[in-house]
């Protein structure tokens, strides 16, 4: 047997850092930039309620290293604390509970800092939210003060911080994203396969060069030189003869189909194989490369959107009016630059590769450009305008919705008429509603639960779904499910990280949750 | 008590006394089982038992909570009892830093449960239990993230679908050709430089690499001799480790001669790029500048290296490896084996070598370089874990118990994490039945009790298979290793099963050959009898014959096979399912716990006669009625084998 020796590792002088070995896991989802996001950010939580839903959320971003989170409440440590929050024990009984709960949450990652409010008498919200733009994000649980609400309203409105509510309570709960007027996201991952972009129909000069020299006495290549044009370079050389002898590239999926055949018959076949690779290759493509550039719904939504005079001062949005600029000038985005694999020449590939490149950093350039002409456009990252022009084709904007009662009347008096016509599960709505009318109280029966509804959606009161969870949250009577709480606190803090790293699109806006059934429902709201 | 008032409330007295007087066991104490244990502890769980085998490590502790900096080595599921107790003195939690594949996990044991808990990072342990379980006939709710992505499923013998009833993706092997003569693809190059350079260099040989595959066919052979020679020669160089030459012999054998050779053989190019050798001597002499920052390149995680830098940090950790090599040869006893080094991607010294070689391959052959960053990912199979998946689906996890608790399996759900449709978050679909192929669920399991001091296999064979079960002529009986009987081969017949490797807590698998009719295949978990049977020797525990109307043969207790899986899809559910009547709620009277937990009240099931879901709103919905494998939206890679340690 050979003895296996796997770790007497000498001191280690160099590789990285221990933090980046705590964090390896993550930092494959959301890297370095997003990690800094996350160590600059300060959240604050304002609890309330029995308390477990909004602390279950922190520890999801204490643990993953957020820089700093401050716990707002009032309440003393009670018996029935201990039986639903995990961060708090038999010590905790009659003490403060925002500070006892700020000490465990701690505990688990010491490069976060955490502070509890209030510190001491005559502490009150308007001091805590009295100290300026201080948080990156504010969260807080419900049932609350209409009046406290209200100042955090007015804070995230006039500091442009994103807000999110959770209302958790027996088996329902739901969480609200408020995103301060338009949040725009660059990074939105989008699938890798989707990102290819070989601008087949419109080359530039470089491109087109490049397919003529390769191809310019196709019929005379030795096999293996035939053998060995790139797909890419013999779509190009077969839509410019499809063009010559049809007016037009191909454009619809009668035509695609014609061109497909087009290009295979181009094929040599007198050899052993009886056809050639790169031609397989090329056919195969046709369908997915082969169409005119268009902008996605996402994109003109972002194109269209007018800033306001605040907004428009921001990075995103100079980037943008440069990015614009540039489609207006070219008709089409700046190029991702990067190509598939294929059958090719080494050489050959990596001189492809290598046009791609060129034209990509003269995209970059160009915006660049643009943007350096913006009075602020001096103060931008080289890398932030790369990074735009890369994600170009899927930049996101979420525009928050108008919350009033009208916008609830028009969903209520939907809900399950589209259920049904889709066959889908019946909405969520209902728990929403019950949930929503215990805003401001700490229980209430089910007659003043549906009391409360009639006063917004009177419609609403006769459904029987309705009545049954307003039933479901009288009977719950404020309390929270540890376990409801843990898992939707875990979603809650996947959101929250989302808004922070300004990566991957949040839900818009509202998650609601039924824990009876397992199911989720996402409205706007 | 007070303490109890928010369960009490929702979950209802009944509810709450069983999930109070269950006894729960849970595999695995890493990402998911933190959020579990927490999850179980404060919804009132009386009694927990926690397996894992596994210490904490750093890269642990951004989201498996229960664990700190100074928990580092520790036994996870020591560690996580601890901080649960503290949490709830008055519970019963037991912790076992063992294997759950250990003799002492029986299915006796599991049998003493009333549920279990999967919250595993690895197929086979999660086959292993999931094969317990339905021998055991214990529930099992099975449970994995990957990143953003988790799954959830409840598991009941005979009831839904178990792990097995769909194939799993089982991990890559690479044909040897591919990676040591025509690579096309980053990991070809990072498996060679794992797999094949780092183990013959420092490690033993390559041939034990689950990754590689050896098969010979007549068109490779020739091939494969002459990787073999290469190998061999190779091995020599290894002798002059430590020399001041070592370096540019190892250098120039598999970045020079090798890639010569491969490029000399003119047919292998004629579709592929040929490689470029890169020569030791003539391009050491460019890399001086990169060598001045050897300690930032070492640094650089994320970027991607260049030439330069790679020979940089090839040389520099192939002396740190040669260092560490000699000097536990020089400090290890004459008559112990020859000390070796493997790969581990938390090993930086590894970690370099790997990465640097793989890049000065995939230079060689024309393919994209990798940072060291991802090549740690690819190389040693890193999967993306963060506690805001694992805290979702374990609150999942405890949803689905209370539905087992009431032997309410019918409503059990299969739950998808969908983060990437922001329109719903979780898609859960209805429990998916059990495929009548799967190895692991749709045979027949029963506990025999035996005396094992004069038990033959024609105890077995006669007067239990035949007799007592009416099985026929012509079966097979396998142990684990092999078969001893079948209708040819009977000279085992006199033996006692003992002597033919059987033991307490062994499985025997009957494989019925009759013709017409076979049953499912039968497996036997042997028990050994610690008391005297009185009249027979093997004693069936869960289920024997019953002597049929006749007396001549006994009617068979073992079902027959079903005869094709169409017949047996979609048992019960025809047509529309009726949307349940409305709950005839009055205003101002309570529900119950019972009221509201006891049905699914209102929801729409989608109707049977789509085969695909796929037409819903968002067109990503997906259907597991017909057993078919369930698809979810994944950036990563496709894949839903999914991890988490
Ligand atoms: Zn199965």
């Amino acid at each position: 047997m050979t003895e296996v020796v796997t770790n007497p590792t000498p001191p280690i002088l160099h590789g990285p850092s221990d933090k980046e070995k705590k964090y390896d896991r993550q930092l494959r989802l959301w890297a370095a930039n997003g990690q800094q996001a996350l160590e600059d950010a300060h959240i604050l939580l304002l609890n309330s309620g029995s308390g477990t839903v909004g602390v279950e959320t922190l520890k999801n971003l204490v643990l993953p290293g957020i820089g700093k989170f401050t716990i707002a409440d009032d309440a003393v440590v009670a018996e029935a604390d201990l039986g639903v929050n995990f961060f708090l024990d038999e010590e905790s009984l009659g003490q403060s509970r925002s500070e006892r709960c700020v000490n465990f949450l701690q505990e688990l990652n010491p490069d976060v800092k955490g502070e509890h409010f209030p510190k001491q008498e005559g502490d009150n919200i308007e001091k805590l939210l009295g100290y300026g733009r201080q948080y990156t994000l504010i969260m807080y649980s419900l049932p609350i003060e209409p009046y406290t609400l209200a100042l955090i309203q007015q804070y995230g409105q006039q500091y442009k911080v994103p807000l999110v509510s959770i209302h958790s309570a027996g088996f329902y709960s739901y969480f609200q994203i408020h995103l301060p007027g338009c949040f725009p996201i660059i990074d939105t991952h989008p699938d890798s396969t989707a990102t290819t972009d070989l601008r087949l129909l419109n080359p530039w000069p470089a491109l087109s060069e490049f397919t003529r020299n390769l191809t310019k006495d196709i019929d005379n290549l030795s096999a293996h030189e035939h053998g060995h044009i790139p797909y890419l370079v013999l779509l190009l050389y077969y839509l410019e003869k499809w063009k010559e002898s049809h007016g037009g590239f191909p454009s619809t999926y009668g035509d695609k189909k014609a061109f497909r055949e087009f290009v295979s018959e181009g094929a040599r076949t007198d050899n052993p194989e009886g056809g050639e690779e790169n031609y397989d290759e090329a056919v195969a493509a046709v369908l997915k490369t082969v169409s005119e550039p268009s902008l996605s719904s996402s994109v003109k939504d972002v194109f269209e959107y007018q800033p306001t005079a605040e907004e428009s001062d921001s990075s995103f949005w100079i980037i943008t009016d440069a990015i614009k600029k540039f489609y207006g000038k070219h008709g089409e985005l700046p190029l991702p630059g990067s190509v598939p694999d294929m059958k090719a020449q080494s050489s050959v590939y990596v001189e492809l590769q290598n046009i791609y490149k060129v034209k990509a950093r003269q995209d970059v350039a160009e915006v660049l450009e643009t943007v350096r002409q913006h009075p602020r456009g001096k103060e931008i990252d080289v890398n932030e305008v790369e990074t735009f022009c890369k994600n170009a084709a899927f930049v996101k904007l979420i525009h928050s919705p108008d919350s009033s009662a009208d916008t609830l009347k028009e969903i209520t008096g939907m809900f399950d008429e589209q259920a049904l016509l889709t066959m889908m599960p019946l909405s969520l709505l209902p728990i929403y509603l019950a949930l929503n009318a215990t805003s401001h109280v700490p229980s209430a029966s089910t007659s003043e639960i549906i009391a409360t509804i009639s006063k917004t959606v009177p419609e609403a009161c006769s459904d029987p779904r309705v009545v049954q969870a307003a039933e479901e949250v009288a009977r719950a009577n404020g309390g929270e499910l540890h376990n409801i709480s843990a898992m939707i606190g875990g979603m809650v803090s996947q959101e929250v990280i989302k808004i922070i790293t300004k990566q991957y699109i949040p839900i818009d806006n509202t998650c609601i949750l039924d824990g009876i059934t397992s199911r989720t429902q996402v409205l706007r709201i | 008590m007070l303490r109890d008032r928010f369960n009490q409330q929702s979950l209802g007295v009944p509810l709450n006394t069983m999930v109070k007087e269950a006894r729960i066991l849970m595999v695995g104490a890493g990402g998911i089982g933190c959020e579990l244990l927490k999850n179980l502890v404060l919804t009132g769980f009386g009694e927990i038992h926690i397996v894992d085998l596994d210490t904490i490590d750093l890269s642990n502790l951004n989201r498996q909570f229960l664990f700190r900096q100074e928990h580092i080595k520790k036994s996870k599921a020591l560690v996580a009892k601890d901080a649960a107790h503290k949490f709830n003195p008055r519970l019963k939690l037991e912790a076992h830093h063992a294997n759950i594949k250990d003799p002492q996990f029986n299915v006796n044991w599991f049998r003493g449960f009333t549920m279990v808990f999967n919250a595993l990072d690895n197929l086979d342990a999660r086959r292993h239990v999931n094969k317990m379980c339905l021998a055991a006939d214990v529930p099992l709710i099975e449970s994995g993230t990957t990143g953003f992505n988790g799954q959830v499923q409840v598991i009941k013998k005979g009831q839904t679908a178990c792990y097995d009833c769909t194939a799993k993706e089982t991990p890559k092997s690479f044909p040897v050709c591919t990676i040591r003569s025509t690579p096309s693809q980053p990991i070809h190059c990072i498996v060679w430089a794992k797999s094949y350079l780092l183990s013959e260099i420092f490690g033993t040989s390559e041939d034990e690499s689950p990754e590689l595959d050896h098969s010979e066919d007549s068109e490779n052979a020739q091939e494969i001799e002459k990787l073999r020679q290469e190998a061999q020669a190779l091995k020599l160089i290894r002798e002059a480790m430590g020399t001041e030459s070592f370096p540019q012999l190892l250098f120039d054998k598999v970045f020079k001669d090798d890639v010569e050779r491969l490029k000399s053989m003119q047919e292998m190019w004629k579709t592929r790029k040929p490689p470029r050798p890169i020569d030791y001597s003539s391009t050491v002499q460019e890399v001086a500048d990169a060598e001045t920052r050897k300690s930032e390149i070492l640094r650089d995680d994320q970027r991607v290296w260049n030439l330069h830098e790679n020979i940089v940090v090839f040389r520099d950790s192939l002396k740190r490896l040669s260092r560490r090599l000699q000097s536990m040869k020089s400090t290890s006893d004459l008559d112990a084996a020859e000390p070796i080094i493997t790969f581990d991607k938390d090993d930086e010294d590894t970690l370099d070598f790997v990465a640097a070689s793989a890049n000065l391959r995939s230079i060689i052959f024309g393919i994209e370089t990798k940072s060291r960053f991802d090549i740690k990912q690819m190389a040693g199979n890193i999967i993306p874990a963060i506690a805001t998946t694992n805290a979702i689906v374990a609150g999942l996890c405890v949803l689905q118990s209370f539905k087992v608790l009431r032997g309410d399996f019918s409503s059990t759900k299969e739950v998808f994490l969908s983060p990437f449709a922001p329109e719903r978050l979780l898609s859960s679909d209805r429990y998916r039945e059990p495929n009548p192929d799967c190895p692991a669920c749709s045979v027949a399991q029963t506990r025999v009790l035996v005396d094992m001091s004069r038990a033959t296999l024609n105890d077995l064979v006669e007067d239990f298979l035949r007799l007592e079960l009416g099985y026929g002529d012509e079966f097979v009986v396998n142990t684990e290793t092999g078969p001893i009987y079948d209708v040819e081969e009977t000279e085992n017949l006199s033996k006692k099963l003992k002597d033919l490797g059987i033991k307490g807590d062994s499985f025997l698998t009957i494989i019925d050959d009759d013709d017409e009719n076979p049953r499912v295949n039968l497996i036997l978990n042997v028990q050994e009898a610690t008391t005297d049977l009185e009249d027979r020797p093997i004693k069936g525990l869960d289920i024997s014959g019953s002597p049929s109307a006749d007396g001549d043969r006994p009617a068979s207790p073992i079902p027959r096979k079903r005869k094709s899986a169409v017949e047996s899809n979609g048992q019960g559910v025809t047509g529309i399912e009726e949307v349940h009547p409305m709950a005839n709620g009055i205003v101002g009277i309570k529900r119950t716990a019972e009221e509201a937990l006891g049905h699914e009240s209102g929801e729409a099931k989608r109707p049977k006669t789509t085969v695909n879901g796929a037409n819903s709103a968002n067109g990503t919905s997906v259907n597991g009625e017909h057993g078919s494998a369930l698809i979810i939206d994944d950036s990563t890679d496709g894949a839903i084998v999914i991890d988490d340690d």
